[in-house]
């Protein structure tokens, strides 16, 4: 049982490893952040990653990945330190590190306590490129079980910083995951991923970004106080303005050291 | 115009935020009259099988008597929290259907293993 264990936990950093050493990838910030995802004194290691396709070669081909290390400082408190590359739309961009990001997931409320479980989440996006603006994304998590399902709500403001901004608003983007929690190694889910823009103009629907899918996730014990996490989903565009389909992933490590 | 929006919209944020700091009023939310409560003693959970009410939300104690931290987790009951040696914590769960929920000691998998039974 114990050489099981250990194989299995082998097999886990290797993963991770090689995850994390896969070329960078597009936004790949198609992640759903829950109030209650913080453990104390918990590592993670997190490798998440995004593939669009679409007929329009303006979309098709866009890609992004992310390596990310995090730690549960305190009960309510997990940062993150994430670094962010993409490969723009067209086979002939090329794959750079874009952002070193700062995330930040506090919670507000005992899970459970209240009628919902309520966080905040807050990062600071550093532009590795000199023409790359900086910027800011924060907003509330609001979770909610009901039965054996979960359900999860992100709402997000994100402003561009710097001399290199090309925008100066405040962009209001939001997300949502329902989740039938069946088995811990497998649970399905649909999740939205929608962009409305800049505030101060706001485009018709159609020129927003709004993507819908289903996700499979679940999570494996790699022995004690270790596990391993994962997510997949392919995530339909429903407007003019999205890719007609993305895929995407997350690998994640979790380990009390 | 465009300030009324946001500012409508800043309020719905600040309602829903203000919605899960709402005391549960709803019938199937009342406090329950008992207090489950579980030691972790040898890195095992004393009693392994406890018997909660169903329907009604309530609070759970975990104490840890051991002199290594333990971290109570279920995955039936989407709860994880670390237990420090001596510490006690409170875990709020419910309300819950019928049927039986497995939880552990994620440091002591082997050990550490219990059933909760909602009834």
């Amino acid at each position: 049982m114990l050489t099981v264990l250990k194989r299995r936990h082998s097999l886990s950093c290797v993963l991770f490893a090689a995850a994390l050493l896969c070329p960078a990838l597009a936004r790949a910030d198609y992640h759903i952040f829950s109030p209650d995802d913080i453990d104390y004194h918990e590592f993670e290691f997190e490798h998440n990653g995004d593939a669009a396709f679409d007929k329009n070669p303006a979309f098709n081909g866009q890609r992004s990945y992310t390596a990310e290390l995090g730690y549960g400082f305190t009960e309510w408190w997990h940062p993150e330190l994430e670094f962010d590359f993409e490969h723009g739309y067209g086979d002939d961009e090329p794959t750079n590190l874009q952002y070193m990001v700062w995330e930040n997931t506090i919670r507000l409320t005992e899970p459970g306590e209240n009628w919902a479980d309520v966080g905040f989440y807050a990062e600071y996006d550093y532009g590795m490129h000199k023409d790359a603006p900086n910027g800011v994304l924060f907003g509330p998590l609001v979770q909610k079980d009901i039965g054996r399902t979960t359900h999860t709500l992100n709402l997000f403001f994100d402003k561009e910083l710097g001399p290199n901004q090309a925008t100066s608003g405040t962009d209001f983007s939001y997300q949502w995951q329902s989740r039938w929690n069946v088995f811990r190694q497998l649970s399905p889910a649909f999740e939205i991923y929608g962009d409305a823009g800049q505030l101060d103009h706001v485009p018709a629907f159609q020129q927003q970004q709004f993507l819908i899918g289903p996700v499979a996730l679940g999570s494996f014990l790699m022995g004690d106080a270790s596990k391993l996490k994962y997510e997949v989903g392919y995530l339909f565009g429903a407007t003019d303005d999205s890719s007609k389909g993305t895929v995407r992933w997350r690998l994640e490590w979790e380990t009390h050291f | 115009m465009l300030l009324k929006k946001f500012l409508r919209f800043m309020l719905c944020c600040s309602a829903l935020i203000f919605a899960a700091y709402v005391p549960a009023a709803l019938a199937e939310d009342a406090a329950p009259p008992a207090e489950p409560h579980l030691d972790i003693q040898n890195h095992r959970y004393v009693p392994d099988h406890i018997t909660v009410p169903a329907g009604v939300k309530f609070k759970l104690t975990v104490k840890n008597n051991d002199s290594s931290p333990e971290e109570f987790e279920s995955f039936d009951l989407d709860r994880e929290k670390i237990v420090a040696p001596g510490q006690e914590i409170t875990v709020f769960l419910g309300p819950l259907d019928p049927g039986d929920y497995k939880f552990f000691g994620d440091f002591h998998q082997d050990t550490a293993q219990g059933v909760m039974t909602a009834k």
